[in-house]
């Protein structure tokens, strides 16, 4: 790779952190739209995706991490970020094993995938701090409302990585 | 083919977001109406109350690190009434009588559940 593409890159995976920590940011601000915990639209995840899609994993990686560390001190604190962590790293673990099954086209199905394992991860992290196994009724319905926000940022993802690709050539 | 293997996944993920929704709607309906209420914060045991004892309905504040909640217990149900969360979650679940759907404020780490047949309550 030529020191220009390194920087390019670099450029890119920055910019990229930065927006992901901003929709992040306003994402927090918006009030639930349903009374169930752990509903959210994850907006962040189209970031994920599309760093995996048109970087590669390891970057895509580096992004998420930095974005939750830095999210957990603008906005979290501690408990937010177990949470996101625990969450992100799931959502990314499955997207990363899935994305390759899937045309550009069809991102939106390692989308879906990724914000189930999200909802999971959170209510499994959820369970053990509150000690509160009843919880655990909460998650059919956060694999449907995954299925329903992960449809929503996975076309999302297919819209910004078509766009990133003619700016490439561009 | 990729047209095809696209619907197919439609399909799956529409039978899977119908048969989840199905299941919550049946574990939120089902559930039995139980008089033992436990209030968790962060995981350790806060309060146990016998919700059919209480003759006049009353207010319990909770403080903590994680912020501040108000629940309301009243005879045969309890509900968190108040809360300085961003979300609000917890306020808008409303009130709970059954063990089917416990309260929670993730942020406070506050959790209100309902248990069946407690006799130690």
């Amino acid at each position: 790779m030529t020191s220009m593409a390194k920087t390019r890159k670099l450029a890119l995976m920055a910019m990229l952190t930065a927006v992901s920590l901003i929709v992040f940011v306003i994402e927090a601000q918006i009030p639930a739209p349903v009374p169930i915990p752990g509903v959210k639209l994850g907006l962040a995840n189209i970031i994920t995706l599309v760093a995996i899609v048109i970087l590669g994993r390891k970057e895509a990686g580096a992004i998420l991490f930095v974005r939750i560390v830095m999210a957990s001190v603008f906005a979290g604190g501690v408990s937010g970020f177990m949470f996101s962590l625990a969450g992100g790293a799931l959502a990314y673990a499955l997207m990363c094993l899935t994305v390759k099954l899937f045309p550009e086209k069809m991102l939106w199905c390692a989308s879906i995938l990724g914000a189930i394992a999200h909802n999971i991860g959170q209510l499994a992290v959820s369970v053990w701090i509150t000690g509160t196994v009843s919880i655990l009724v909460y998650a059919p319905a956060l694999i449907a409302s995954g299925i329903i926000t992960g449809a929503f940022t996975g076309f999302g993802a297919v819209y910004l990585v078509r766009a990133l690709n003619k700016l490439d050539k561009s | 083919m990729a047209e095809r293997k696209s619907k197919n996944w439609i399909l799956f993920f529409a039978v899977l977001f119908a048969l989840c929704i199905g299941a919550f709607l049946l574990l939120k309906q089902g559930g039995n109406v139980g008089t033992i209420a436990v209030i968790r914060v962060d995981g350790e045991i806060y309060e146990k109350i016998n919700l059919d004892t209480v003759a006049v309905a009353y207010d319990i504040e909770i403080k903590t690190d994680y912020g501040y909640n108000k629940i309301h217990v009243e005879q045969g149900s309890i509900s968190v009434c108040e809360a300085d969360c961003p979300d609000q979650i917890c306020v808008n679940q409303g009130s709970i009588s059954t063990d089917a759907v416990p309260i929670i404020c993730m942020p406070h780490r506050v959790t209100v559940e309902i248990e069946g047949d407690d006799v130690d309550g």
